[in-house]
């Protein structure tokens, strides 16, 4: 039982995601401003931003539906801090079992699924543009993200659990690709192109509800790279999980730093023309048994 | 899906100037897109009547926030065309080697913010980083960063200090070299390639129908620049328009930046042509013109030909129009915009640069609002609509 409360609400559960996401996502936008010649916001930066939009208004224009619109940034929560129950942190999962990947899959498609219904229900013209964007780049990234959490599924009897993919370079490719799109960082902002459709699904969002968006935000962080780098970077303990998680980290910096963001058509391209292919690669060597 | 409007301003965080796009779109496709304008009335023209002739010089600074010595370049050498005074060597080289300097950081400010819209903020850091070059020659040589009121009617208000010459030389070459990397990243990049070749294009027949003027004539093939003409010292100094051919986003990145290696090489050679000499002739601070003499006075300012007309009404002016480089740009902005996508438009605008809080005013919004007149391009070669 005690096991039970720590893990859903400290470690990694509710707390963690909570305090490590922020981290995550603060040290994100110190070590890009170093990376762009500039100083940056302190790293608590997301906390002091949560708390400061905890006491702000909550604005409900007459074209939307409010219910809706605080439902989604819940459900996206509260669906990624399901996934963690899924994830096993120095080797041991709350819940484990056979196909658990399958449950892990929709549960991270069902995040980003209620970003885009949330955009519509704001009534805002930015807002549907962003949430069609939102889907539309959901397609694009789903497929080959699916094909490298089922190339590694494969090996490991479809069950989230420690893993080393050192012999499936492109599933990693087509991971951290993926994993990119679901931030929508860049090349991927597209969702959210503040130069193009203001903050897109979330124009309309303030307040309490924007707190909560951020929040599954930071959580996204949390999860996401945490499941890379237990599923591909094979974290069986917890000091191995954090140096793979700032590698993960770095690389999405990195990424972050140097890309211009893409238009939509040109990410649908690359996510089904040039990386899919590279996950269907190692897809078709782990059906075959081409690997060492 | 439906056609529906999008609004693009005034308030946007892709474009900060007071201006309101309204964009038809199907999906993210752009149909149609009507500019609508006139959210910033300065009421500057109207402020010059009431002024004495060597007061105006510093209203006419105040038009623009970033290319106010080329306003007041503009409107000095329009007085002393009106007085028939021809200003001593040592001021023309001097209004030369500053304006030069404005240019660099006025393209490179439209070069940062192009890399910005694009979503690439690294660049975007890096090109407004290196524009603090430019900017801090200017502190160097004039004591301000902006408005720095180094004109005034009949020379300039300071002399440049030898000493700093040095300084100045090295900065320009640290920007020659940063420069030619952009140039570089421009032309190499693969990321910034697929998102601004082939948008935003201009044919060189359009762009001959619709006259814009500056870089985004330039980048369509048409060598038109003031420049060229040899106004101030710009013969001595042998210098030579910078024209593209491709018409579209990236082509006038490359002219704007082509154009700062440009200055950068006038301001070296104006710095060692530069004579000894007075700085400016003495005229007396209440001017009196012969009432009703005219004088048309043009400048190519960063983003094209700058125009002021002026009247004399005695000690003051009895009218001064001033056409901005930028009004020409909103006759091309439909044009440019048409059968691109969301993602294309402030890229697209930001390759413009337009500068709207120099060139709104009155009279367009009763065209665009209540008149709804077509404005043709002849009515515009000709001024009248104005």
């Amino acid at each position: 039982m005690i096991d039970f409360v720590v893990y859903t609400l400290i470690f990694p559960g509710f707390a963690s995601a909570f305090f490590a996401g922020f981290i995550y996502y603060g040290i994100l936008r110190k070590v890009t401003a170093h990376m762009q010649h500039r100083i940056g916001p302190p790293v608590w930066q997301p906390f002091l931003d949560f708390v400061k939009l905890l006491a702000k208004e909550n604005i409900t224009p007459d074209d939307s539906t409010g219910f809706v619109m605080t439902l989604c940034p819940i459900v996206s929560f509260a669906s990624l801090m399901t996934v963690l129950v899924f994830i096993p942190f120095n080797g041991y999962a709350l819940v484990s079992f056979s196909g658990s990947i399958l449950i892990v899959i929709y549960l991270l498609v069902m995040a980003s699924a209620f970003i885009a219904i949330a955009g519509f229900a704001t009534g805002n013209p930015f807002g549907k543009i962003g949430s069609v964007r939102e889907l539309t780049q959901l397609i694009a990234y789903e497929f080959p993200f699916i094909v490298s959490l089922l190339t590694i599924g494969f090996l490991t009897n479809f069950k989230v659990s420690p893993f080393v993919a050192l012999q499936f370079p492109f599933a990693f490719v087509a991971f951290v690709a993926g994993m990119q799109g679901k931030f929508s960082l860049p090349p991927f902002h597209i969702p959210e192109a503040e130069q193009e459709i203001v903050a897109g699904p979330f124009t309309e969002y303030s307040g309490p509800r924007l707190a909560m968006f951020e929040l599954a935000k930071a959580a996204s962080f949390w999860v996401l790279i945490s499941l890379g780098s237990v599923m591909f970077m094979g974290a069986s303990n917890i000091f191995a999980f954090f140096i793979n998680s700032f590698v993960l980290l770095f690389a999405v910096m990195v990424m972050r730093a140097v890309f211009a963001r893409l238009r939509i058509q040109q990410a649908f391209r690359l996510y089904w023309f040039v990386i899919a292919p590279l996950a269907i690669i190692d897809f078709v060597r782990v059906l075959t048994g081409l690997y060492w | 899906m439906n056609e529906f409007y999008i609004p693009f301003g005034p308030q946007h965080p892709a474009l900060i100037e007071p201006v309101h796009i309204k964009l038809k779109v199907d999906g993210e496709k752009i149909v149609d897109s009507e500019l609508v304008l006139g959210y910033n009335h300065k009421g500057i023209e109207k402020s010059f009547e009431n002024r004495w002739w060597a007061k105006g010089m510093y209203l006419s600074e105040r038009v623009c926030g970033i290319c106010g010595h080329y306003h007041t370049s503009c409107f000095a050498q329009g007085v002393e065309n009106l007085l028939d005074l021809e200003i001593p060597e040592r001021a023309k080289y001097i209004r030369v080697i500053i304006g030069e300097i404005e240019r660099i950081h006025s393209h490179m400010l439209a070069l940062g913010i192009v890399a910005y819209e694009l979503g690439l903020d690294t660049l975007f850091h890096y090109i407004f980083r290196d524009r603090e070059l430019a900017m801090e020659t200017q502190e160097l040589l004039t004591g301000n960063r902006v408005h720095f009121v180094m004109n005034v009617i009949g020379g300039v208000r300071k002399d440049i200090e030898t000493k700093y010459f040095n300084l100045v030389e090295k900065n320009m070459e640290r920007l020659d070299n940063r420069l030619h990397e952009y140039l570089k990243i421009f032309k190499t990049d693969t990321a910034i390639r697929k998102r601004i070749t082939h948008i935003g294009y201009l044919s060189r027949r359009k762009a001959k129908e619709l006259t814009p003027v500056g870089p985004n004539i330039r980048a369509s093939g048409i060598k038109y620049d003031v420049r060229e003409s040899g106004y101030l010292v710009y013969d001595n100094l042998g210098f030579k328009a910078v024209t593209g051919e491709g018409g579209d986003v990236l082509e006038r990145c490359v002219v704007r930046i082509k154009e700062c290696l440009e200055s950068v090489r006038l301001i070296e050679d104006a710095l060692v042509k530069i004579p000894k000499g007075e700085i400016s002739k003495s005229v007396p601070l209440l001017l009196k013109i012969p009432e009703g003499r005219e004088t048309v006075s043009r400048v190519e300012a960063p983003r094209g030909e700058l125009i002021y007309y002026l009247k004399s009404a005695g000690d003051k002016p009895y009218r001064v129009k001033i056409r901005t480089p930028t009004y020409q740009t909103f006759t091309i902005i439909n044009e440019i915009l048409r059968g691109y996508e969301i993602p294309d438009v402030p890229v697209i605008i930001a390759s413009l640069d337009p500068c709207l809080s120099c060139t709104d005013r009155l009279t367009i919004v009763d065209l665009n609002t209540e008149r709804e007149r077509v404005v043709s391009g002849d009515d515009i070669r000709r001024r009248e609509t104005l």
